[in-house]
């Protein structure tokens, strides 16, 4: 039930993905609304406030699992996709093992950063 | 009694005869329509009057064996089962089913469609093949539990859905909505025990996962069946095994009645024969 379970998880990380890119999306998009409710945040966008969420722990532990949720989500749904065009056996196996390890780089690049600040 | 309007339907045709061609090609036909003629009226008009050599599939003529499955005007259709007046067009145009080789003309083969059924063995599996064999009554099954699978025990196999599925037109290791609805029919049945045989074959690569729902499938189906919904419960089917629920018992024998009532005498036969 191999494709089974990596399905169930594609969905799985499809809710936990629409929560915390919604977090994101408010955050960074949505500040005219969140002004509306009280919520007063300026220049999001910014270096200095990027830099600043990037040394916060919450945020930290919201962006590093949206990123790897979002990395999963993505490259499984593109290699669902490639299967269908890849007939043999090793070409998916090569595919799916491309997939991984680019998963992987990303997925280290994007938490470098994060990790260095905190810990500075 | 007033004769039948007849209108002139120009048919263009695919014609295809792989010993002599290299590719298909289309040709025109002038057939004469009047109401209630269905498109495969037409061709065997063409058969009979002009073109002895054209090539289709037909047998019931009622929707019932799904041989004459081809494409009209673009879409899937049974040609028994579509009047020519649907169209409210001049010209047909009508082609072999999508997604498979063509053997000649309009015939199309399903060879593949078929195999491809019987991978997943479209047939009542039990652990206790003695009494599968050697039947001493009916396995009991409540009306609810025979909803659960009856539409889609009336496919024809006419191939239709394949024809509609744009997974089947990328991927021919697909497994298709007709191999998988069938799967889930055979899975949903109360009476059957072979789950652990067949959704294996349907989570393999090319397998249920591989479905977009597009639901062309359904759409398109001339028995109103809804393939796409039954890879949809095959999917969660395969989700709650994966998630470690477990199968149910498989339907049991009924058990002997309490009491037999003695047969109803059939009545005299009452009508004077002279």
């Amino acid at each position: 039930m191999r494709n089974t379970y990596l399905q169930l998880i594609h969905m799985v990380t499809g809710v936990f993905i629409a929560i915390l890119l919604g977090i994101h999306m408010v955050i960074m998009h949505l500040d005219a609304i969140l002004g509306f409710f009280g919520v007063q945040i300026t220049h999001v966008t910014s270096w200095d406030s990027m830099m600043g969420r990037a040394r916060q722990g919450l945020w930290v532990g919201i962006y590093i699992p949206l990123l790897a949720l979002a990395l999963y989500h993505g490259l499984n749904g593109l290699r669902n996709v490639l299967i269908e065009v890849i007939p043999s056996a090793t070409g998916k196996r090569v595919m799916t093992w491309i997939l991984i390890i680019v998963g992987i780089v990303f997925l280290v690049l994007g938490i470098y950063a994060p990790v260095v600040l905190l810990s500075a | 009694m007033s004769e039948l309007a007849v209108t002139q339907i120009k048919f263009r045709v695919q014609r295809y005869d792989p010993e002599r061609d290299s590719a298909p090609h289309m040709e025109e036909y002038t057939v004469p329509s009047s109401r209630g003629m269905t498109v495969l009226d037409g061709l065997i008009y063409i058969k009979e009057n002009l073109d002895s050599t054209l090539a289709f599939r037909t047998s019931c003529r009622m929707g019932i064996c799904g041989s004459c499955a081809m494409i009209v005007n673009d879409y899937p259709h049974l040609a028994c089962h579509t009047q020519i007046e649907e169209f409210n067009s001049g010209t047909l145009t009508v082609r072999p089913l999508h997604n498979m080789p063509i053997i000649k003309d309009l015939v199309p083969a399903l060879d593949d469609v078929f195999e491809k059924h019987k991978s997943i063995k479209p047939y009542i599996i039990r652990s206790d093949s003695e009494e599968m064999e050697q039947p001493t009554r009916e396995y009991g099954q409540a009306p609810a539990q025979i909803h659960s699978w009856e539409q889609f025990a009336y496919c024809i196999k006419c191939g239709i859905c394949v024809a509609a599925c744009p997974t089947s037109a990328t991927d021919p290791l697909f497994l298709g909505p007709q191999a998988l609805a069938q799967c889930y029919r055979y899975c949903a049945d109360s009476r059957d025990d072979g789950r652990d045989d067949r959704l294996p074959l349907a989570d393999a690569d090319h397998g249920a996962w591989n479905c977009h729902f597009a639901a062309a499938c359904s759409e398109a189906c001339p028995k109103g069946l809804d393939p796409g919904m039954g890879i949809q419960l095959l999917k969660r089917m395969m989700s709650a095994k994966a998630l470690g629920s477990k199968a149910r018992k498989p339907a049991q024998v009924v058990p002997e009645p309490a009491e037999i009532k003695e047969k109803v005498a059939w009545p005299e036969f009452t009508v004077d024969q002279k």
